[in-house]
């Protein structure tokens, strides 16, 4: 007699159960919810207008839209275009300003 | 009292979370570019393909003999034995935009890159914002003295390239 075909168990239907939110989740979560998320968002969008690193970035894209032609960009192509630069030019004084409200906030959360 | 540990957690935490909000407003500016691209929005990019033409037109105009006599007389001798051509063909750098401009297009280059171009220019600084804001509506050729004293001196009188030429005979841009 043959035996049986040897079949994979079955995926545990509790397997995929919901795992605890991680604490990066949770306070993503709360910074959002209490809306400090958008505040600060707009605070930094302020804050790099101000000291044109907003205008860099568009000066980057205009120079490679000039070189590739201006209908055949995407919004891929300029997100990789500009995001090292971006990230490396940002003053100083603005990163630590936000990572402090950041901190304060994580403060705050974590009681 | 707070543990190495944590400082460490909240510092890691802390970068991650501005890393993420910078992403964001890189993923917005890079949107906005690609829909003003893609729209057609940009002026100055068709406007330099047209500039480059004109260019090239008013060269090959300069380059034609036929054209010296009567109708260049600029293009005489003066008293130190120079000759100038009619239309300035020296390009530099637009300090406005940063553009590469030929000297003989740079007042009419000026008229768009300063004067009628709208919110999305370039360089914007508080005191080009300020002046730009006092005449925003006058006409370009009246505004050009008052402008040229607050960010640089641009004595260019318009197109006219007998005065560009001067300028020009040494091979750079004067700037004070």
């Amino acid at each position: 007699m043959r035996p049986s075909v040897n079949r994979p168990p079955t995926p545990d239907v509790h397997e995929n159960q919901e795992k605890e939110p991680t604490l990066q989740e949770t306070i993503n979560i709360k910074l959002i919810e209490s809306g400090e998320k958008e505040r600060l968002m707009e605070l930094l969008r302020e804050r790099l207008v101000e000291c044109g690193w907003k205008d860099e970035m568009k000066a980057i894209c205009r120079a490679f839209i000039k070189k590739k032609g201006r209908n055949n960009v995407t919004v891929d192509d300029l997100v990789h275009v500009i995001t090292p630069k971006g990230r490396a030019s940002v003053p100083d004084s603005i990163k630590a300003e936000l990572l402090q409200r950041i901190r304060k906030f994580l403060v705050s959360a974590a009681l | 009292m707070s543990l190495p540990n944590e400082d460490n957690m909240a510092s890691q935490l802390s970068s991650h979370f501005f890393g993420d909000l910078l992403d964001s407003i890189i993923v917005d500016v890079a949107s906005e570019c690609h829909r003003i691209a893609r729209l057609g929005l940009d002026r100055n990019l068709e406007d330099e393909e047209e500039e480059l033409r004109l260019s090239a037109q008013a060269r090959v105009r300069v380059a034609d003999p036929s054209n010296s006599g009567e109708a260049n007389s600029k293009y005489v001798v003066d008293i130190f034995g120079q000759s100038h051509p009619s239309v300035a063909s020296e390009v530099f750098e637009c300090m406005n935009c940063g553009r590469s401009i030929v000297a003989g297009r740079f007042a009419p280059h000026l008229e768009k890159c300063m004067g009628k171009g709208r919110k999305a220019r370039p360089k914007v600084t508080r005191s080009s914002t300020a002046a730009q804001n006092r005449y925003s509506r006058g006409s370009p050729v009246s505004t050009y003295s008052p402008y040229s004293n607050s960010t640089s001196s641009n004595r260019l009188s318009n197109g006219t390239s007998g005065v560009a030429g001067e300028e020009y005979s040494n091979g750079t841009f004067q700037e004070p």
